[in-house]
């Protein structure tokens, strides 16, 4: 405390000395004033340091952007602001109108690594930063779709197009994990494991990819899969601003299933089938009339030391089908202050939104549009016989009487299913700044999300018939998901004999997470009047004849603990090193094994700072990067390691029905987390002015100790899997980014953006010294036929490879032939398992973007090309429905066509193999920024947008893009769930 | 003061990064067995565990278990592909052809299935060794009981398991050896014997009360089951001990369902009934009730028809699975009970509360049939295109074969809708297999006793009139006519298999299209994705 205060004094008495010895300089000189504004867009910047150039007097400019002060004769005035480039202008007796440029150039940006920033230039590991500018255009269901394309190494893939009901797939430099969660971790304004929904696209101020282990080491056990930082728009001193943006959007189905007309179906299926209408299902099933909108609405403004920002929005989402829709409202909250003469700084965030969403339609086959399984409206539509009405002569459904068949129809509009979603999140962060560059930080957040389902089936639909003895069914689930934060950091930063630049960074993070789930149902209603809000009215409560009412609920928790630290180190900004160390426990590993140590170490050389490269002008910057990293995943199911007792169902224990109990899992108290060493070397480079720069990484990581359901041996276990820590993976690539500007005039620029990325995944070992394994099978092929897995891996072979029998063409009279191991020719009845062999692989090699943009005068455009490359597709829909035995469904017209000759079930083999290789034209945006002479607006910008324009594939089904994230990638569903084209125009207000 | 300040604020620390540190899993809906056993029925509730478990493997409820093993690779069920239907990767192909393979799911499910029932007894065992039964208010006698209950039950998983693949490991403790090592058949017998010699006395009688339990009868029936086999398991015939069991059952040392000794049933259907956990005949069936219990045997999966609810007013519709065998179908006469009652032919009817008009009272077909009279036939064969000979395992169609009807789950607004039990023992099964010992004392020729047991089970399928001829003598009662007959009445009960073996046909006859195979057959291999992580499993001889 002594020591303390005496610093304090002596610091009051330093700055009286200063401010003494300032009057006396100030009073030399003449008065010099002006304004300084933004050179975007001519508003006002408060704050802003001015100082005159070698002495340490100066002032900071006021709420409306003037400034006033003395300065000597032939000064010359240093005009700074965070995130501006610095201006030196010569002191003028007349009015000084500054206009200070956002520093655009990406060396000088400022980089979220997690839990801090650094410069462009310092960084030492493969970090990606995507800002606003920069994001694709056009309406986005998912924050994830505005990076899409633009992130070498990062995929992000809709399975269903723009289903507004549907998420994004996102994974970075490949398949880390068999079992584990192969999701990067989402880091939302400090919030580990933010929630998506959260988050607009008119609020997102960068997205930035820690994509390589000794950047991701920070976030230790959950780093594994990368992780992606999203930072959104704060609150921003000076005049009070308002922000506007809207869009209308609406999709166009981009390419049909073509399946046979009513006549093509009779001739096929025989007269008998032949009911006398001819019904475009399919076509039925489309919203034609969709139309999305969205509105954004934001403001912000205060001072320097107190700022806000808040936006609310709406947006009504209409996705191609009936009943497949979104509503959602919400809104975002910043708040800004320093005080306490400067030492500490409060940013307060608040979120939240209020979504409903329809997910009666659009369903395309369960959740991942595969299975093919009841809820998929647009498989009934395409194999339903096109002969058979709509409505029979009495005014009800028909419905086929095929295997599995059913009236989409009539399921849409005799059934319900909604999805009430609120989902909140409030983050506060205290920062003490007591002396320069030491800030002592606590950050706590809590994220709530909460939703309730509701089904009801009309009492005269099909599966209130069929089930419930007509008597209606109702559901109601909830679901409530809450996570807890506390992080705090202490940051310090030193500079020692000018050239020796250190960073320390050391904290603690708690994080607590709960899922409440329940749910109940009943059926038995005297009238469909209810729906689910009268649960209690159901006969089957007290009617045991009814199928039994059901009721469930379930809770778990964990927990996830942390100690952290970094070290960064420059030497002249031109030698860099960081040293990260994470300590990590988490609550769902064994009890041998809570803990474990996650660090890395990087090193960063700005070749082109040296002496020797002075005289290379050609060269602006040039650096090499190097890491080390090793990171975690712990992203599995709970209680994994205890040994628990699950129920089995009832049994008579002397005439009464009692649950019984028994263990449900072989317990294994050495769980422990997945551990991923990933080894990044990476240079960044540009040239000619800056015209051309980018960089390269190639990267190498071994993910070790997979977590795995391992089959167990049994005897002597209870189950024949544990989940345990066996085998490896490996993945190696190469990621290039390109950024040029090959035209830049007064009126014209084009700049030009390339990234591509390879990769290759390989399954190192499946075994250690108890666990042995040398294959395992993904991919499991749909009813009818159950024709088996289709996808093996095995023991240092290659993800995703298909394994299956080789077509060996057919017989005289249609049936299939296929190679046996011996290569001689066989039937299906001769055929086993041993005759399979290894046919392709479903995961892209190669995968490039290229977007270009435009800008003449006011206008812009931005053409964006996207493909991925080397892989091949098992084309499901072919392989089932494209086959006269689809009969007496509809099928599609492959089945009179290329397999016209084929007389025999469907059956997987290579046959149905195709090259997956595309190119997609995925956005085409043109906008106009009007440059309007009035004091109200501010900026003002239309634009149109086209989405998923075109493709280029020698695929003959739907759409090459397919998932590609996942162990079982490259099989194309049997869901028909449109892809499409988007159209947007949209509209940006600053005012 | 500043001292002590120090101390306090170290103490809080500590204590805050202790709370700060603590990475305890709390289970919500899950349970820690260290909190479990506080009462009789929690004890019980883990005894019975292996019972629900059981339905999986024992009976035909949608997995590939023991039931499946025993059936499709016999001769009397397959499930043919019908169309684009039930091809399912070969799987039943290769067990109707005997082609099946180590590293396949044939060997495989049924191994993990039952494995998994004998650890859970074997978890039960130590839980409950491991109890102070005084501390909740039971017995030691209580203790006993349901330990000797649990080991008979795993002796039980043990002669199945012991039946399928010949040659396994024996494994009494959870975990202990992780890897064990194959014991041989004999060894396996010799330990399945000594677990329910040692333990069947402990047992409670077979009473009302303990339907669907391991009483002393369903114990004895296992006994017999092992005596039965004997020759084939070990080579050392045990007729005598398999007579001597037999006997104890019929005497009533085992206890009965209701009344004093068990007893045959006059109605042929009458012990898979719906209420058949009061039926005198069953010995040891697992339990199902789907109104008392909601559990159910759910055998509509793998033999109904897609839309053989409506013939029953049932809530569920089957896969179209597994049929009957068109020269199994014709091993019946005409006027045998049993092919007419038992299975189902010919047009189907709709139960009368589901027919909208007078004119829809036929079931409809859905594929090969789309919209016409869904008729089911005995052959396997693609009548719709004209096909005529014997047909075979790829050319069903959706109506092909006679159809499985032993068990009838009775209307939905039936009181004892679907609370059929499945039986794994019956009386008339004991008959059958003292008969069967009788004679092969006897060289194979019937005795007088042997007829007269086999003539009381088998009259019941014929009616008074036909009797007469229908009834066997000592000449007539073959040791093949005692397995046709055997086939004719335990159909579907998941006992072919090991009977075809006992008899020398499983691997030298030919049905339907079925040809003799290999002797290695007799025993199914060790899963391959056992012997690849265990390296003290030996494969089963010519895999």
């Amino acid at each position: 405390m002594h020591k303390r205060s005496t610093f304090w004094a002596r610091t009051c008495f330093a700055s009286m000395v200063l401010m003494l010895f300032s009057l006396f300089a100030f009073s030399q000189g003449k008065n010099v004033s002006g304004k300084v504004t933004d050179a975007n867009d001519n508003t006002a910047i408060p704050g802003v340091s001015v100082q005159i150039k070698g002495t340490s007097s100066g002032t900071i400019t006021k709420a409306d952007g003037t400034f006033s002060l003395q300065a000597p004769e032939n000064a010359v005035l240093i005009f700074t602001f965070v995130g501006y480039l610095p201006q030196e202008v010569p002191a003028s007796a007349s009015a000084m109108n500054i206009k200070l440029a956002a520093s655009v150039k990406s060396l000088q940006d400022v980089v979220v690594v997690g839990y801090g920033t650094q410069k462009r230039n310092e960084v030492t590991t493969s970090v990606a930063t995507v800002k606003a500018e920069n994001f694709n255009q056009g309406g986005s269901r998912s924050p994830m779709d505005l990076i899409q394309g633009k992130v070498a190494g990062l995929s992000v893939t809709r399975t269903q197009g723009n289903n507004p009901n549907s998420g994004a797939s996102i994974q970075i430099r490949g398949i880390s994990s068999v079992s584990g969660d192969m999701n990067p971790l989402i880091v939302i304004d400090g919030i580990p494991g933010g929630n998506l929904d959260l988050l607009q696209q008119d609020d997102i101020a960068t997205f930035d990819v820690l994509k390589d282990g000794s950047a991701a080491a920070i976030y230790g056990t959950r780093g594994n899969n990368g992780v992606i930082l999203i930072t959104t728009k704060k609150g921003k001193a000076g005049d009070p601003q308002y922000t506007y943006s809207t869009y209308l959007q609406r999709e166009a189905v981009a390419k049909r299933p073509s399946i046979l007309s009513a006549a093509e179906y009779v001739k096929v299926a025989g007269a008998t089938n032949n009911q006398g209408a001819d019904v475009d299902m399919y076509d039925l099933l489309l919203d034609k009339n969709n139309l999305s909108h969205y509105h954004n609405f934001a403001a912000s403004g205060g001072t320097a030391n107190s700022n806000y920002r808040a936006s609310l929005y709406y947006n009504d989402a209409n996705g191609i089908a009936i009943e497949n829709g979104r509503k959602q409202y919400g809104g975002r909250v910043n708040v800004n202050q320093t005080g306490l003469q400067g030492m500490l700084t409060m940013q307060f965030n608040l979120a939240g939104n209020f979504s409903k969403a329809n997910l009666n339609g659009g369903n395309s086959g369960g959740g991942d549009n595969k299975a093919g399984n009841a809820g998929a409206d647009f498989e009934q539509a395409v194999q339903r016989n096109p002969t058979a009405p709509i409505f029979g002569p009495d005014g009800k459904y028909v419905e086929t009487n095929g295997f599995n068949n059913y009236n989409p129809l009539a399921r849409l509009r005799q059934e319900l299913y909604d999805r009430d979603q609120k989902t909140y999140s409030g983050d506060v962060r205290l920062t003490l700044e007591p002396i320069h560059d030491l800030k002592f930080s606590a950050f706590g957040a809590i994220v709530r999300d909460e939703y309730t389902d509701r089904q009801y089936k009309m009492k005269a639909s099909r599966s209130s018939i069929q089930d419930f003895q007509g008597g209606g069914y109702a559901y109601k689930a909830n679901s409530a998901a809450m996570d807890k934060t506390f992080e705090a950091t202490v940051d310090y930063t030193k500079t020692v004999a000018s050239d020796h630049t250190f960073n320390v960074l050391g904290g603690y993070s708690y994080q607590y997470s709960t899922l409440e789930k329940y749910s109940m149902d009943n059926n038995g209603f005297l009238t469909d009047a209810f729906e689910d809000w009268n649960i209690s009215a159901g006969n089957a409560l007290n009617d045991p004849k009814l199928p039994r009412p059901s009721q469930s609920s379930n809770k778990v928790d964990n927990t996830l603990i942390a100690f952290f630290g970094r070290l960064n180190y420059n030497y002249k900004q031109k030698y860099m090193l960081q040293a990260i160390l994470r300590h990590e426990g988490s609550s769902r590993f064994g009890a041998n094994y809570k803990w474990g140590n996650f660090p890395a170490v990087s090193a960063g050389w700005v070749i082109s700072k040296e002496a020797f490269m002075q005289d290379i002008t050609v060269i602006n910057n040039l650096k090499l990067r190097a890491g080390y990293g090793i990171t975690g995943n712990q992203g599995i199911p709970n209680y994994q390691s205890l040994i628990t007792l699950g129920t089995g169902g009832a049994y008579l224990q002397y005439g009464k029905w009692i649950q019984t109990y028994g263990p449900n899992k072989n317990p294994n108290p050495d769980l422990r987390w997945e551990k991923k060493k990933e080894f990044n070397v990476g240079v960044d480079f540009s040239v000619l002015q800056s015209r051309i720069g980018g960089s390269i990484d190639v990267y190498s990581r071994r993910t070790q100790d997979l977590l795995f359901n391992y089959t167990a041996q049994l005897p002597s276990n209870i189950l024949d899997n544990i989940f345990t820590n066996v085998g490896e993976i490996s993945n190696s690539g190469v990621e290039v980014v390109i950024n040029t500007v090959p035209v830049k005039t007064k009126d014209f620029t084009w700049n030009s953006d390339i990234a591509f990325n390879s990769q290759r995944n390989k399954m190192v070992s499946f075994s250690n010294q108890i666990y042995k394994a040398t294959e395992q099978y993904y991919g499991d092929l749909p009813s009818p036929g159950n024709l088996g897995q289709a996808i093996r891996v095995v023991e240092g072979g290659p993800l995703g490879t298909f394994y299956g029998y080789r077509y060996a063409g057919l017989t005289d009279d249609g049936k299939w032939l296929f190679y046996k191991k011996d290569g001689s020719k066989a039937t299906t009845s001769q055929i086993n398992p041993d005759d399979k062999t290894v046919i392709g692989n479903g995961i892209p090699k190669y995968m490039a973007s290229w977007n270009n943009t435009f800008r003449y005068k006011n206008f812009d455009l931005s053409i964006f090309l996207r493909g991925k490359f080397g892989f091949d597709i098992l084309n499901l829909q072919d392989m089932y429905f494209g086959n006269k035995k689809w009969t007496p469904n509809n099928m599609l017209s492959s089945a009179i066509g290329k397999n016209a000759k084929l007389n025999d079930d469907p059956q997987f083999s290579d046959y149905y193999l195709e090259k997956g290789d595309f190119v997609k034209l995925d956005n085409i945006t043109l906008g106009y920024n009007f440059k309007l002479k009035t004091k109200y607006i501010r900026n003002l910008r239309v634009y149109a947008s086209g989405r998923n324009i075109a493709t280029i594939t020698k695929y003959s089904g739907l759409d090459p893009e397919l998932q590609d994230t996942a162990l079982d990638s490259g099989i194309d569903g049997r869901g028909f769930y449109p892809r499409t084209r988007s159209y947007t125009i949209g509209l940006n207000l600053g005012f | 003061m500043k001292k002590s300040n120090a101390y306090i604020s170290a103490a809080l620390l500590a204590l805050g990064l202790s709370a700060c540190t603590k990475l305890d899993e709390k289970p919500y809906s899950e349970i820690i067995s260290d909190n479990f056993y506080s009462n009789k029925e929690e004890v019980l509730s883990a005894v019975l565990r292996p019972f629900t478990h059981a339905g999986a493997w024992a009976a035909p409820t949608g997995q590939t278990g023991y039931w499946r093993l025993q059936e499709l690779s016999a001769d009397q069920l397959a499930w043919p592909q019908k169309g684009r239907h039930g091809y399912d990767g070969g799987n039943w192909i290769r067990l109707h052809n005997h082609t099946w393979i180590a590293n396949e799911d044939n060997a495989w499910n049924p191994w993990r299935l039952m494995f998994w029932g004998a650890g859970f007894c074997n978890n039960t065992l130590k839980d409950l060794s491991a109890m102070d039964f005084a501390k909740i208010g039971m017995t030691n006698e209580d203790k006993a009981s349901f330990i000797a209950e649990t080991k008979v039950v795993r002796a039980w998983h043990y002669l199945k398991l012991m039946d399928l693949y010949g040659n396994i490991p024996i494994v009494t403790e959870v975990g202990e050896p992780a890897s064990p090592a194959t014991k041989s058949r004999k060894e396996v017998f010799e330990f399945v014997e000594k677990e329910l010699k040692e333990n069947v006395e402990l047992l409670k009688p077979l009473s009302a009360d303990m339907v669907g339990r391991a009483t002393k009868a369903g114990g004895y029936a296992m006994l017999v089951e092992l005596y039965l086999n004997a020759q084939e398991w070990t080579g050392t015939p045990r007729w005598d001990d398999c007579i001597t069991y037999c006997n104890k059952i019929i005497a009533g040392d085992g206890g009965s369902l209701s009344g004093a000794v068990p007893a045959l049933e006059p109605d042929i259907f009458r012990a898979f009934a719906n209420n058949n956990n009061t039926s005198p005949e069953n010995l040891f069936q697992l339990a199902y009730d789907l109104r008392a219990g909601n559990s159910r045997f759910g055998w509509q999966g793998d033999f109904w028809h897609y839309r053989q609810r409506q013939i029953y007013n049932a809530d569920v519709d089957g896969n179209n699975s597994i049929v009957v065998i068109p020269t199994a179908y014709d091993a019946y006469k005409d006027n045998d009970l049993r092919k007419q009652k038992w299975m189902l032919i010919g047009p189907q009817k709709k139960d009368p509360a589901l027919r909208t008009s007078v004119g829809d009272s036929l079931v409809l077909g859905t594929e090969e049939y789309n919209g016409k009279p869904l008729v089911f036939v005995k052959e396997i064969r693609r009548n719709s295109e004209g096909a005529s000979g014997a047909g075979g395992m790829t050319q069903g169609e959706e109506n092909s074969g006679a159809r499985f009807a032993k068990y009838v789950p009775g209307k939905q607004d039936d009181p004892n809708y679907w609370g059929n039990d499945f039986v794994l023992y019956r009386l008339t099964e004991i008959y059958f297999n003292k008969a069967e010992a009788l004679m092969r004392k006897n060289n194979g020729i019937a005795t007088q006793e042997a007829v007269d047991l086999i003539n009381t089970c088998k009259k019941r399928a014929f009616k008074p009139e036909d009797w007469a001829a229908e009834a066997y003598t000592a000449t007539s009662l073959t040791m093949n006519e005692l397995l046709a007959e055997r086939g004719r009445e335990f159909i579907f009960e998941g006992k072919r298999r090991s009977d075809l073996i006992r008899f020398g046909k499983f691997t030298t006859g030919s049905w339907w299209d079925h040809q003799p195979s290999a002797d290695k057959y007799k025993l199914f291999p060790i899963p391959f994705k056992q012997t690849s992580i265990n390296p003290n499993l030996v494969q089963n001889p010519g895999y």
